[in-house]
Formats: C-alpha cells, sequence, structure tokens
C-alpha cells in the first residue's frame, strides 16, 4: 500500500511543553486514518505541523514523496482541512463562502461551480445556498465549514474533530459524508476524541496521549490489547459476598466485583460465558433484573494503556 | 444583592470609558480655565498684536509701539515670517503691525508713510485697528503744529491718555461663573455618554437572549432582578454625577460654595436623571453590543454640538438651536446660561430654571414610558 | 487569483456594517456636527453693531462734538457704523441695562461717563469711542489754540471775521481726523477661517480609520490571527498575492469613503480647501496609504484579538487627531509651537497640516513636507510590518 503522508521523528515544543514528542506514523492512500486522543494531547498541533502551519523542533513531513513546506503549492493543492474551530466569513452567504476558499484552488469559473455545487450537496445544504452563517445553526455551521475545507475534491482530507457540539442528525450526516468522500478515493486523516466515531468510521488507528503514541493499528488488533474481551453486568438486589467469591473461581474470569447491587464480571476470553452464569445463577435460587452483556472499547484500551478516561 | 454584585463585575469591564469620558471632562475644563481674571472692576478687553519694527530705535516709532504696548497684549513669538503667519491664522494675534523702514523719518517729513498691518477681521482685530488709526490720525494732526520732535511726543501722549470713566454694575464674578458655566456644559457629554455607554452594555449583558432565559427561569422575582437593576444603573449615574460635582469643587474652588454653584449642581442632578433615562431607552432598544459604541457617539456627540456643550449657544445659528429644542440637553445648557447670570435668589429669578428643570423631566417621563412599552413588547423569548 | 482574492475582500469589506460605520458614516455625521456647531463662531466674532443708549439730559444735548459724532457712529446709512444709539432718560438706560437690551450707556456730568454691567469688548468700544471724542475735542482745541498763537505770533489775525476763522481751524482739524489719511494696508493672506482645521482634522480622522479596513483583510489573511486565515495558509496560493489584492480591495474601499467624505464636505459643508484639488486628492491619497500602513502594522505585529487591535486604531487615531485640533483648533497651534517634534510624528497632523498649508499658504514647501513626512512614515511601517509578514509558519497558533 501506498503511504501518501510520512511523519517522521516529529517533535514539537512550547515554551515549557513538549506538545508532539518524536511522534512518526505514516498514511496509507484510501484509508481513513483516525487519530484519538484526550484534549490536550497534540493532535491538532500535529495535523497544524503537517500543513506547515507551526514551525516544529525536528523531524521530516513527507507527502506523497515530497516534503512539505509553506511555498509547495502542488502539494496543498491536493489537501483539504476542515478545521476545528468554524472559519467562514460573517459577511458572505454559504455560497459565497465556498466560492472563495474554493477559487483560492481552483481557478477555472465553470469547474468551480460545478465543484460547489457538488460540496453543496455533499453536505445537504442545498436549501441555504443564500444564508448568511449566523442565520444557520450549530450543525448547518459545521456542515459549511466542512464544505469550506473539501468543495476542491482534494486527495487528502484532515477533520479535525468536525463534530464537536454538534446534534446527532448532523454529526451522522458528516460522518455518511466523510465516508462518501473515501469512497471518491481520497485518504483522510479524522481527529476525535469519540471513540465511537472512531469505531464506526476508522480503517486504522492512532491513540495519542502528551504527544506519544501509545498505540496503533485496526480496530481490533487494538482490541485485542486488552486482557479483557468481554465484560457482563447482572443486576442482583442481593448478593452475598460467598457467591461473588465462587464466581472469581469460574473459567476465563479476570475480575469481579459487586456494588450498588450491580455484579460485573469481566472475562479474558469471550464465549460461552454467559450460558455458565446463567446456570450458576439459576442453580443458587439468585434473583436477577438485567444482564448486559460488552464488548471491550477503545475507551478501555485507553484506559488500561494510560490508567485514565480518554474523556476527562 | 446577587444582581448588584455581578452588576459591579460587568461595570469593572467597561469603566475604562467611563474615566476616559471623565479624562476628557478634566482635560478641556481646566483647559478653559487658564485665563483666570475675577476682578469686578472695568477691564478694557486688550487684542493680542504683533509688532514687527523694521525703523530704527528712535523716538517717534518707540513712542508708537509704547501706545500699542501699553494697550494690547504684545505676542512674543520666533519672527520667521511663517510662525507669524500661523501665528496670526490661530488667533495666536489677532493684529500684526509691519512698521517700515524709516518710518519715523518719512512721517517727519510729512510723506504719511504706509503701515502694513495683518487682521483677522475678528473684533479683537478691529479694536487694534481702531487704536492704531486714532494714533496715527492724532500723530498726523500734531506733526504740522508742533515744532519739536519731543514736544510732539508729548502731545500726542497727553492727547491719547485722556479717559473715560467707567462705573461697572454687576458685582457676580462672571469670569469664574463662566469657567463654571462651561464645565457643567461639558459635563452634559460625559455625563451622557458615560451613562448610556456603560449603562447599554451592561444591559446588553444582562439582557442577552441566553442570560435572560437562565434569568426567566431562576427562582428570581423577574420583577426585583429588573428593579435591583434598575437601583443599581441608577446608583451608578448618581455616583458619577457626585462625582463630577466633586472634580468641580477641586476644578472650581469657591465659586462652587455660592447659589449659583447649588444651582449647577441641582441641574446637573436634573440632568442626570434625564441621561439615564435616555440610557435605559437606548439599552432596551439596542442589544447589539458593537452597535452601542456608534450610538453613544452619534447620541452624546450630537446633542452636545447642537445644544452648545462644546460651542457657547450664543454662536450657534438659529436653526441649529431650533433644531435643539427638541433635545433635553438644550434645556440643560440653557439653565446653565441663565445661572451664569443669577444674581439673587427670587421667584421671577428662578421661573425659567424651574421650567426648563420641568421639561427636562418630562422628556425623562416619556421616555421611560417608551421603554416600558418596548421591554413589554420584548419581555417574551422568541 | 488576485482578482478573486480582490473581489471577495471587497465583498466582506462592504458588508461589514460595523467597519462601514466607523469609516464612511461616522466622519460625515461629525461633519455635520461640526457644521451645525461652528458655522456661525467667526461670524459671531466679527464686530457687530453694538446696541447702547445715551442719557438725553442737557449735558449731552449742549455738547456739539458727542451728539455729531455718536450720530454719524450711528447712522444706518454709514457702512462703518458702529453703535445703535437710543436716546433716553437716566431711569429708562438703566432698564435697558438690566435687561441686557444695550451693552452700557453714557451719561453727562461734567465728564462723560460710560456704564456697563461687566468688562468685554462691546464694552470696551463704546469706553474706546469715548475717548477718542473726547481726546479729538482736546486735539482740535490744541490746535486751534497753536493756530492762534501763530496767527497773534505773525500779526495776521483777523477780530473781525474771528468766528469764521475758528470756524475754519475746526473744519480743517477735524478734516485732519479723517480716517483717509491714515495710510494703512492690510496685507492679510485670503483665507483666515480657521474652523477649516476642523474639517481637515476630520479628513485627517477618515484616512486613518481606514486603516481599520487594512488591519480586517491581514487579520483574515494571517493563520495566527483568524481561522480563515488558517484555511488561506494552507491553499496553493502565494500569501503576498492574497495580502497585497486584499490590501488593495481595502485601500480602494477607504478612498471610496474618503471620495464621499469630500463630496459631501465640499458640496453640503462648504469646505474650502484651497485652489488645487490635484494637490488635495494627492494628499488624501498619501493620507490614506498612511492610514492603511498603520492598520496593516498593528494587524501584523501586535498578537491580540480584533476588538482590541480596532481599539488601538481608534486610539491612535483620536489621540492623533486631538494633537491636531479636532476638539479646539487651539491644540494644534499649541503643540506646532512649543513640541513640534510630536505633530511631525503624528499623521493626523500631517494630513490636517498639509491641507492647512494648502488652503493658508501661497508656497507649496510646507505642503510637500507633509507629504514626504507622510509617505516616510508609511514606508516604514509597510516596512516593519513586511518583516512580519513574510514569516510562513509560526512557533504558535
Amino acid at each position: 500500500m501506498k503511504n501518501v503522508i510520512e511523519v517522521k521523528n516529529l517533535t514539537k515544543e512550547y515554551k515549557k511543553l513538549k506538545a508532539v514528542d518524536n511522534l512518526s506514523f505514516e498514511v496509507h492512500e484510501g484509508e481513513i486514518l483516525g487519530l484519538l486522543g484526550p484534549n490536550g494531547s497534540g493532535k491538532t498541533t500535529t495535523i497544524n505541523c503537517i500543513l506547515s502551519l507551526l514551525n516544529f523542533g525536528s523531524g521530516s513531513i513527507e507527502i506523497f514523496g515530497k516534503k512539505m513546506k509553506p511555498t509547495a503549492y502542488d502539494i496543498k493543492r491536493d489537501i483539504g482541512v476542515v478545521f476545528q474551530d468554524v472559519a467562514v466569513f460573517e459577511e458572505l452567504t454559504v455560497y459565497d463562502n465556498i466560492d472563495y476558499f474554493c477559487g483560492l484552488y481552483i481557478k477555472d469559473k465553470n469547474t468551480r461551480k460545478k465543484y460547489i455545487d457538488e460540496a453543496i450537496y455533499l453536505v445537504g445544504l442545498n436549501e441555504f445556498k443564500k444564508f448568511y452563517p449566523k442565520q444557520l445553526s450549530g450543525g448547518l455551521l459545521r456542515r459549511l465549514n466542512i464544505a469550506c475545507g473539501v468543495s476542491h475534491k482534494p486527495k487528502i482530507i484532515f477533520l479535525d474533530e468536525p463534530t464537536v457540539a454538534v446534534d446527532p442528525q448532523s454529526r451522522n450526516n458528516i460522518l455518511d459524508g466523510i465516508k462518501k468522500l473515501r469512497d471518491l478515493g481520497a485518504t483522510i486523516v479524522y481527529t476525535t476524541h469519540y471513540m465511537e466515531e472512531v469505531e464506526i468510521l476508522c480503517d486504522r488507528v492512532i491513540i495519542l496521549d502528551k504527544g506519544k503514541i501509545i498505540a496503533s493499528g485496526t480496530n481490533d488488533e487494538l482490541k485485542e490489547l486488552t486482557k479483557i474481551e468481554e465484560k457482563v453486568s447482572v443486576e442482583v438486589i442481593d448478593l452475598d459476598d460467598k457467591y461473588v467469591r465462587k464466581i472469581k473461581e469460574f473459567d476465563n474470569v479476570d475480575e469481579v466485583t459487586y456494588k450498588n447491587h450491580v455484579l460485573v464480571i469481566s472475562y479474558k476470553k469471550g464465549k460461552n460465558n454467559l450460558g455458565e452464569l446463567i446456570e450458576y445463577l439459576k442453580k443458587e435460587s439468585i434473583k436477577y433484573n438485567n444482564i448486559f452483556v460488552e464488548r471491550p472499547t477503545l475507551n478501555d484500551v485507553f484506559l488500561e494503556l494510560t490508567g485514565k478516561e480518554l474523556r476527562d | 444583592m446577587t444582581v448588584f454584585r455581578t452588576y459591579l463585575k460587568v461595570l469593572k469591564s467597561c469603566i475604562v470609558t467611563v474615566i476616559m469620558y471623565t479624562i476628557i471632562l478634566m482635560v478641556f475644563g481646566a483647559f478653559n480655565m487658564q485665563t483666570s481674571d475675577t476682578s469686578t472692576n472695568f477691564v478694557s478687553s486688550k487684542p493680542d498684536v504683533l509688532i514687527i519694527n523694521s525703523d530704527d530705535n528712535n523716538k517717534i516709532t518707540n513712542n508708537l509701539i509704547s501706545y500699542i504696548e501699553n494697550n494690547s497684549n504684545i505676542i512674543d513669538i520666533e519672527k520667521t515670517q511663517e510662525k507669524i503667519d500661523d501665528a496670526l491664522f490661530y488667533r495666536d494675534v489677532n493684529y500684526i503691525i509691519y512698521i517700515p523702514k524709516n518710518y519715523s523719518k518719512h512721517f517727519l517729513e510729512g510723506k504719511n508713510p504706509k503701515i502694513e498691518i495683518k487682521s483677522t477681521g475678528d473684533y479683537q482685530a478691529s479694536l487694534a485697528e481702531m487704536m492704531l488709526t486714532r494714533y496715527i490720525k492724532v500723530a498726523n494732526v500734531y506733526k504740522d503744529v508742533v515744532d519739536t520732535e519731543e514736544d510732539l511726543i508729548n502731545k500726542i501722549n497727553d492727547t491719547l491718555s485722556k479717559e473715560t470713566e467707567v462705573e461697572v454694575t454687576s458685582k457676580l464674578d462672571t469670569a469664574g461663573l463662566s469657567k463654571a458655566s462651561f464645565y457643567y456644559n461639558f459635563a452634559s457629554y460625559s455625563m451622557l455618554a458615560g451613562c448610556v455607554y456603560v449603562i447599554c452594555l451592561i444591559l446588553s449583558s444582562f439582557k442577552s437572549e441566553k442570560i435572560k432565559k437562565r434569568t426567566v427561569i431562576s427562582s428570581m422575582n423577574y420583577r426585583k432582578y429588573n428593579r435591583d437593576l434598575f437601583l443599581s444603573n441608577s446608583l451608578f449615574a448618581i455616583v458619577l454625577c457626585v462625582f463630577y460635582v466633586l472634580l468641580s469643587f477641586i476644578l472650581l474652588g469657591d465659586i462652587m460654595f455660592s447659589l449659583n454653584g447649588i444651582m449647577y449642581i441641582l441641574n446637573l442632578f436634573i440632568f442626570t436623571i434625564c441621561a439615564l433615562s435616555i440610557a435605559f431607552l437606548i439599552g432596551n432598544l439596542v442589544n447589539n453590543k458593537n452597535a452601542i459604541n456608534g450610538i453613544v457617539n452619534v447620541i452624546a456627540l450630537g446633542s452636545s454640538f447642537l445644544c452648545g456643550a462644546f460651542v457657547p449657544a450664543q454662536f450657534l445659528p438659529d436653526t441649529v438651536l431650533k433644531i435643539a429644542h427638541i433635545l433635553p440637553t438644550y434645556y440643560y445648557i440653557n439653565n446653565n446660561d441663565i445661572i451664569l447670570k443669577l444674581e439673587t435668589l427670587s421667584i421671577e429669578n428662578i421661573k425659567p430654571i424651574v421650567i426648563n428643570m420641568l421639561i427636562m423631566l418630562m422628556f425623562t417621563i416619556v421616555f421611560v414610558v417608551i421603554t416600558n412599552i418596548i421591554s413589554k413588547k420584548k419581555s417574551k423569548i422568541g | 487569483m488576485f482578482i478573486h482574492n480582490f473581489k471577495y475582500a471587497l465583498k466582506t469589506l462592504l458588508k461589514n456594517k460595523m467597519l462601514i460605520f466607523w469609516t464612511f458614516a461616522f466622519p460625515i455625521i461629525l461633519g455635520t456636527f461640526f457644521k451645525m456647531a461652528f458655522s456661525n463662531i467667526e461670524k459671531n466674532e466679527k464686530l457687530d453693531i453694538i446696541d447702547i443708549a445715551i442719557v438725553n439730559n442737557s449735558e449731552f444735548k449742549e455738547n456739539e462734538t458727542f451728539k455729531k459724532s455718536f450720530e454719524k457712529l450711528s447712522d444706518e446709512n454709514d457702512d462703518e457704523r458702529v453703535f445703535n444709539t437710543k436716546y433716553v432718560t437716566e431711569d429708562e438706560a438703566r432698564k435697558l441695562l438690566e435687561n441686557e437690551e444695550i451693552s452700557g450707556y453714557l451719561i453727562f456730568n461734567d465728564t462723560p461717563k460710560v456704564i456697563v454691567t461687566s468688562s468685554g469688548i462691546n464694552e470696551t468700544v463704546l469706553k474706546y469711542v469715548t475717548e477718542e471724542i473726547l481726546q479729538s475735542e482736546e486735539l482740535v482745541k490744541n490746535v486751534i489754540e497753536h493756530k492762534i498763537k501763530e496767527q497773534v505770533k505773525n500779526g495776521t489775525i483777523e477780530f473781525n471775521s474771528f468766528d469764521v476763522f475758528i470756524e475754519n481751524l475746526q473744519k480743517e482739524a477735524l478734516e485732519m481726523l479723517k480716517d483717509d489719511n491714515v495710510n494703512i494696508e492690510n496685507v492679510s493672506n485670503k483665507n483666515l477661517s480657521y474652523t477649516m482645521i476642523e474639517y481637515y482634522t476630520l479628513i485627517a480622522m477618515a484616512c486613518l480609520y481606514g486603516g481599520i479596513l487594512g488591519m480586517v483583510v491581514i487579520n483574515q489573511n494571517l493563520p495566527n490571527m483568524s481561522n480563515n486565515g488558517k484555511r488561506v495558509a494552507i491553499s496553493p496560493t502565494s500569501k503576498g498575492k492574497v495580502i497585497l489584492s486584499s490590501v488593495l480591495a481595502s485601500y480602494i474601499t477607504q478612498l471610496f469613503g474618503l471620495f464621499l467624505l469630500f463630496i459631501y464636505t465640499i458640496f453640503v459643508l462648504k469646505v474650502d480647501y484651497g485652489n488645487n484639488l490635484l494637490y488635495v486628492i494627492l494628499l488624501a491619497l498619501v493620507g490614506s496609504l498612511s492610514g492603511l500602513s498603520l492598520g496593516v502594522f498593528i494587524a501584523s505585529v501586535f498578537k491580540t484579538n480584533e476588538n482590541l487591535k480596532t481599539g488601538i486604531v481608534i486610539s491612535i487615531t483620536m489621540f492623533g487627531c486631538f494633537l491636531s485640533g479636532m476638539m479646539g483648533v487651539t491644540m494644534k497651534y499649541i503643540v506646532d509651537k512649543n513640541i513640534p517634534i510630536l505633530n511631525k510624528l503624528n499623521p493626523a497632523s500631517m494630513i490636517t497640516d498639509g491641507l492647512y498649508s494648502l488652503y493658508y499658504y501661497d508656497t507649496l514647501d510646507r505642503y510637500y513636507f507633509n507629504v514626504v513626512s507622510l509617505l516616510v512614515f508609511s514606508l516604514i511601517l509597510i516596512g516593519i510590518s513586511i518583516i512580519s509578514l513574510r514569516r510562513q509558519k509560526y512557533d504558535s497558533i
């Protein structure tokens, strides 16, 4: 597989803080790469460095096999960015905003017109072409923000937390749009701290913490990093301690807790555990209400790797 | 108390502007107070004159110069052409007299030498020209009848020293009072601008849609909330008023401890109430913080220029003054002008002042009513 | 690309209501206020006809010189009329004075006495004129005395026609006292209206406020100042081109606003800019450039939010205008006279002074000095801005 972006040993320090610490990774052509990490983990700084917006201490960045620099216009032509904060002109309509930013890339008027219409269709703003930004709701504004970033049909698209504070409807629209862009052949770098999005969307994930990569791989690969494969929660009104001790001795069981009338059992391996448990509960005539079975999430991965929750 | 405490915190963020308006008031107040002449005897107005003498040092010329010098303020500036012209343009001098070379010689020979002058054409210049003309006339007449230079000079000076007795009837300290009048006129600008700016900004914070929503759903009685807000704003306006009054005591001194001084203070107080109602009206009309600055400037500068806060009302064109009647500031300024000439306390003297105050209060009532109508319409969200 | 960006820069500027208010509308509104307030000032400073009264008692009636002199000075058909005189009783005169219908009145008891309420210019004129008449009386008396002495000495005196002789002498003396014999020539410059300075500072203010436009467009294009700037920075367009076209757009917007202001001040407010409009236009171009460079400088060198930057431009402008006489024309003169260096560094003053020198002076030296100063000012600021703008990458954004 071809690498469209190669980052090697990237380090960026602010006065005291090491924002990015000796970071190396690649982005493969045609994939959606998720950069996952809590706030302040260095995601945005990494992207800004890749885009040559920021000076960095050491390391090298190559895009399409060429060194990235501020005047590398041929590279920039094929990059699209959707920034975390909405970056549009208050004074311009939806259409004019996209036209302005698209015009920075596409000179030909007819092509541009076609591209703008396609971008508007992609984010579903057809009915709002003549609206001014302040007339749009938060979600629609986000969609405009995306349209401004991708209207010129870039080959690489950076999306920096495009769904923060967005309603579910707009969020689904945005996620669908991103998939569509990938299907059209774009490579996508997607940063977020919503692990659910990463799980739905991304082909590959890099987890960042304090400017360092702490894990990377596909969703499944990452989940294998945890020792837990399955987690079962049972609501039990009253449970004697002896049963808890007994359950602990079952096969595959890693840990058992009983708190607030909820029994949580973590299993190292994920087969036949539930059946065995229900049988046991029946046998001992223990009354239970609900049973939940959970697969481990990236949050669990993160929790296990760093000892803290992804979202603080 | 919550409202008041928050009010003070928001006030902190816009206090710089109030300080700025106050500094402007102080600068212009002090600027205008340089000329201090408090005597109640008659003092002739003296034009500012500059004499450029190209003649030699001799008795005839020197006598002319000393006559002009005694009856005018001689301005000392660098005598380059440009400096002189600038001085004339900016009224540093009203009248420039160029005494030509060989003036006295030609004068004695009866050639009636030409004196060039530059004049600003205003009344001071007219006065200077009267003076110069008179001297030359007298000198011309005596020149033919007197034999010696000495005699000539004596005769001229004898004649010109004849003075008229002048009696001044008013015992008012006009100079001091006109300073006070100027200060209080200018204070209307600072007061109006400060009040409207602060109150609009604070109202726009308190009444911004989201904060308003929060307040409406809170357990606090919305009426009480509005009342607290109103009281806080009123307190601010009154504190500002008191502050400007104290400042006037510092800047103007004794003159404020008089009947006129008390009237100035009372007048400012009434105006403060009126300014407060204007501020409430605008604060209820405008919710856009960015627009407030523009509106404050237009309203404060507009009413100050139109009503004579900066330029004395007597210098304003009649049409402008007629338009000014629709503004409350006009009545405030008008009162200050009346107070300036107020000598004794009598019903007849006070009547026009009271009428003007009542008009200001009428304006206040009208503004309050309009504010209420508007805020009723706006009270529901959405 | 250049045109594309130019077009949109214009569009964003013209759609920004606050900007347009401060740069276009505010100077026009302020100018209108100036016109309302100042249009009569200079007229009021001319000596008006003064209302006075003279107590019409027997002493006055007997004094021919005074009677005739005041008749002449109060003559409605005389161009040089000074007084509007009422001849009344003493009580009436006192009442008139109390009601401020007259500036003062004259009463004769042996000598004339002037009665006024306070010191002032009208009162001074009344005193002066009264004195002058007294002095003339004395003068005529002295001349006649002298002539008689001369005649007596020469023995040519004819007593039978003495009355005629005296009358002739009196006539002769009064003839000599006519103004025509005074050889004074007024060589003042024609344009002496100092309130013009107010309007010139207005132009200066508009020029410098225009800098806000330049500041806004620069902010839009810098990744460390705005999010839109980030978008521009990652696009495949040269930074120089984008900034140049944006700045050009703001300069043209600024000039358009200034053009409107000039039209308004010339045709509605009747402001006099002197005779040569071309020089005025050159000064306007250079003045706007100085405003633009100020805006660009503040936008590119200071790293704070836009509101604060606008505040800085407005403060600098207003302080500059204050020093160049906007809040009182005398201020400019005081600074020019005492701390000239301050106004040589102050762009508002350079613009004001440039317009002033076109209006007041016949020579152009001072005008060119101001134009060159403005250019130097602009170039220095633009130079510093370019150094700062050349940066392509930032340490933090």
